[in-house]
């Protein structure tokens, strides 16, 4: 592979890893603060104040 | 039953993305002057698309709140949940974007970045729904919500701006794949099928992370609720 080719897959490589990263980390995201949630609904509940 | 349902289209939507990678990445041709890089295309486009799709959300919503919550608080409610859910995944699609467009506009063009008006514009609609979740983070009161749906229906406006800046400006970024003109579009078929399967499993992904969002902000919503009639009872 010329050195061309090398830096258009590491290019390539890099947009796909970036998106799967980003997804899946908001994915992770949304797990945690769905986790927490549940956990503050089933405290009894008390006034914000 | 409700779970099985969530199972086999979390299931469905997987099965998609592994399909569209294998398609993106094995079956597609390589394209004659970019060569591999390229194939970014597969998840720049598609990403685009639904970013897009989940602002019309965000604007439906804010619409939907605005409209009824003086007569239909409880529906306005969800109306609201609806804009806050499409803004924040939607801005997540955008980021995709916007780090994805750059990386293939390096190999393409031997630049990061210009201020080429497709490019500019999408930053500024980026910019438009990060205020917008900002605001709805830090900013407290009765009249938070109608501020963020007033501002979700302006950054809303943007998006056409952005559909149509390579229709109006001459600029640097490739001409839309469908409706661009005689030279744009896919002529390979295995790349159309490559770029078809790609938007469907974005497209499925998206909405099941829409869904979960969605959920999350109604059992924030019932919260709020909750700890608001606690403080009355209190009185």
């Amino acid at each position: 592979m010329d050195q061309r080719a090398i830096l258009d897959h590491q290019f390539t490589v890099a947009a796909y890893a970036v998106t799967w990263a980003i997804q899946l980390g908001y994915l992770v995201c949304l797990g945690l603060k769905w986790r927490a949630q549940k956990r503050e609904a089933a405290r009894p509940v008390r006034s914000p104040r | 039953m409700k779970k099985l349902a969530i199972g086999l289209y979390a299931a469905l939507t997987a099965a998609l993305m592994a399909w569209g990678f294998y398609q993106a990445i094995y079956v597609a041709p390589d394209e004659q002057t970019m060569h591999e890089v390229q194939r970014i295309f597969y998840y720049h486009v598609p990403s685009a698309m639904t970013a897009f799709l989940f602002f019309a959300i965000s604007l439906a919503g804010s619409i939907g709140f605005l409209a009824l919550r003086r007569n239909h608080p409880v529906r306005a409610l969800a109306a609201d949940a609806w804009a806050v859910s499409g803004a924040e995944v939607g801005v997540v699609f955008c980021t995709v974007v916007l780090i994805t467009g750059p990386l293939w506009g390096r190999r393409a063009w031997g630049i990061w970045w210009t201020w080429d008006a497709r490019l500019t514009t999408t930053l500024v609609l980026w910019l438009l729904y990060v205020s917008y979740l900002l605001l709805r983070r830090f900013a407290a009161g009765p009249q938070m919500q109608t501020l963020a749906a007033v501002l979700g229906v302006f950054a809303a406006l943007d998006v056409p701006i952005v559909y149509m800046s390579t229709r109006w400006w001459r600029t640097q970024h490739p001409a839309p794949v469908f409706g661009g003109g005689p030279d744009s579009g896919i002529k390979d078929p295995a790349m159309l099928h490559a770029f078809g399967w790609n938007i469907a499993a974005w497209l499925a992904w998206g909405l099941l992370i829409l869904a979960l969002r969605y959920r999350i902000e109604r059992q924030h919503q019932q919260l709020i609720a909750r700890q608001a009639q606690a403080a009355l009872d209190e009185i």
